[in-house]
């Protein structure tokens, strides 16, 4: 019975390894191929020897006359994701304490407002609001990326639905100690929020990260495309070029995979909240 | 109290005036105009925007995509799901690294994917040799109307499905032992067990899994942006793709306005059949 077991888990950890690394296949092609001499990129599989060219290339002038928007294209999606992002976390932590713990009238209301903004198709509102980010005069600068996206009706209902999970004799014995509701928010709420925060601000800065559709639209010069949608455009001019495109691709997936591997410990904690389970 | 509540929540609706409200607006009235983003003029052509795209070939092959991808994807990543939850599910130890494992796909670009996968599937790639050992001859991936469909829905499932094994895990987790140990008593073998007791316990996760799953064959833009243009033939003409082009390569607004409504509309209404259909299997299984 114990043997049979044991080869029952033997059997069940190597399905399970050679899963995991199908599914991470893509991940390790982009990486040695971005690491390849370039001579063997696409060519082979395991590359016979390492080289940093590709990514040297991208980012000095030296090689050839093309020019290389890469180094400003990443710092563009730097730009535009970190604020983005922070400020949807932190604009969701404040309605969404509001809305949780200040029993205001017309709270419900705003409430049930999110709710249906999250459900409503949102490839309806592309156009016109492309139309209105152009009205702004915002076409081709970094507010028509980030200011439509400030705000996220599913992360104010994530911090919504958490707050009303935290006692209410914590804020009410802060409130009698004097606390502001800043102080409440930031020094109470959310600190007890550590593991819904990492993980709407995970999501939400992936999102950001690999928005396509909309920053293709709002951007055209190239020198203000971000990394996801220079690497979606360039291709065809970049086709004698494949180990640099392959390291570009890293460079663009490789932030988002360490800072997920970085905070995988408060992961499926995180993601219980999400799921709503 | 009350004036702190408006006060803290005002961002949200100035936000949602000029974000939600407003384009809203604009939206309705848009798709009775024939606007073409640069002319002046713009004149009110009521339901012509509707009647044309329901005549249009290219929007007829948008509606056909979005199920023919369906077809692949929905099979494809209900099994690779609910296999990678069961496999981790079984494990005696490690099911948060695997959990985090096979979550690492979702988190991918599809633009980085979409060279990857190019560059695998390409002519003369690494992989070309196995391809001809397994079918004779290196397939033409994306000549094909039906590889080239296979080939979307399966990165599309790649993709969610580690997402929607946790949601089945977190169903698996959610089943009592004492069911299985009865069943065990009555002499239940795997799949007497797996169809009798697994498989309708999870029908909460299925539900979920299934409206995400069938909402998103209605929203695909970046996979076949990168790898096919939509081809061949159209067959991977999806509906964001006619958007984008009508809009933003044709510059006419007010119809691709009219189509991003009947493609909410039609997502809607498909969403919505799955709901009644899930109910009704709900229903027989005893869920209310």
């Amino acid at each position: 019975m114990n043997r049979r077991r044991s080869t029952y888990n033997a059997i069940k950890y190597t399905a399970a390894v050679v899963l995991l690394l199908i599914s991470i296949f893509p991940y390790i092609y982009m990486v040695l191929q971005s690491l390849a001499p370039w001579d063997q990129v696409n060519k082979v599989f395991i590359p016979s020897r390492l080289t940093l060219r590709s990514y040297i290339w991208l980012f000095t002038g030296t090689e050839a006359l093309v020019a290389k928007p890469w180094l400003r294209a990443f710092l563009n999606s730097v730009i535009v994701s970190v604020s983005s992002t922070t400020l949807m976390v932190l604009s969701a932590a404040i309605i969404g304490y509001a809305l949780a713990k200040l029993p205001f009238r017309g709270g419900r209301l705003v409430y049930d407002f999110i709710l249906f903004q999250m459900f409503y198709p949102a490839v309806i509102l592309l156009i016109p609001t492309f139309l209105l980010v152009k009205a702004f005069g915002w076409f081709n600068t970094y507010w028509a990326m980030i200011v439509p996206k400030a705000m996220s009706v599913w992360a104010i209902f994530m911090y919504t639905s958490f707050f009303k999970s935290v006692p209410q004799e914590i804020i009410d014995s802060a409130r009698v100690d004097g606390a502001s509701e800043w102080r409440i928010i930031f020094r109470i709420m959310i600190p007890l929020s550590k593991s819904i925060t990492i993980i709407v601000a995970l999501f939400l800065f992936m999102a950001r990260w690999e928005e396509l559709l909309w920053d293709l639209v709002v951007v055209q010069d190239t020198s203000m495309r971000t990394l996801n949608v220079l690497l979606a455009t360039i291709q065809s001019s970049y086709n004698p070029y494949p180990g640099p495109l392959y390291a570009a691709a890293t460079i663009l997936t490789l932030p988002i995979l360490l800072v997920f591997l970085a905070f995988s410990r408060h992961f499926s904690q995180g993601i219980r909240l999400v799921l709503g389970k | 109290m009350e004036v702190r509540g408006w006060l803290l929540t005002s961002p949200y609706l100035l936000y949602s005036l000029v974000f939600f409200l407003i384009p809203l607006g604009w939206s309705l009235w848009l798709v009775f105009t024939n606007w073409n983003l640069i002319s002046p003029r713009i004149d009110f052509i009521g339901l012509e925007n509707f009647v044309k795209a329901f005549k249009s070939a290219r929007v007829h092959a948008a509606f056909l995509s979005a199920y023919r991808i369906m077809g692949f994807f929905l099979p494809m990543v209900l099994v690779q799901s609910l296999a990678v939850a069961l496999l981790i599910n079984s494990l005696p130890w490690g099911r948060a690294f695997f959990s985090v494992g096979f979550f690492m796909p979702y988190l991918a670009s599809g633009v980085a994917v979409a060279l990857v996968v190019r560059g695998i599937l390409a002519y003369n790639s690494p992989a070309a040799p196995i391809f001809k050992a397994l079918f004779g001859t290196i397939p033409n991936w994306f000549g094909h109307p039906v590889l080239a469909v296979f080939i979307i829905s399966l990165l599309i499932a790649w993709k969610f499905s580690g997402y929607y094994a946790l949601i089945f895990l977190a169903g698996l987790q959610s089943i009592p032992k004492e069911l299985y140990e009865a069943a065990e008593l009555d002499g239940a073998r795997f799949f007497t067990k797996l169809f009798r007791i697994t498989l309708p316990m999870l029908y909460p996760a299925f539900y979920t899994v299934l409206i995400m799953a069938v909402g998103l064959c209605f929203a695909i833009f970046t996979e076949p942006f990168m790898l096919t243009g939509g081809g061949p033939g159209r067959a991977t003409h999806t509906w964001y793709l006619e958007i984008y082009y009508q809009v933003f390569q044709n510059l006419r607004a007010g119809y691709g306005a009219a189509i991003s409504f009947i493609n909410a509309a039609i997502t809607f209404t498909s969403v919505l059949i799955v709901r009644r259909l899930m109910q009704r299997w709900g229903r027989a299984l005893g869920y209310e």
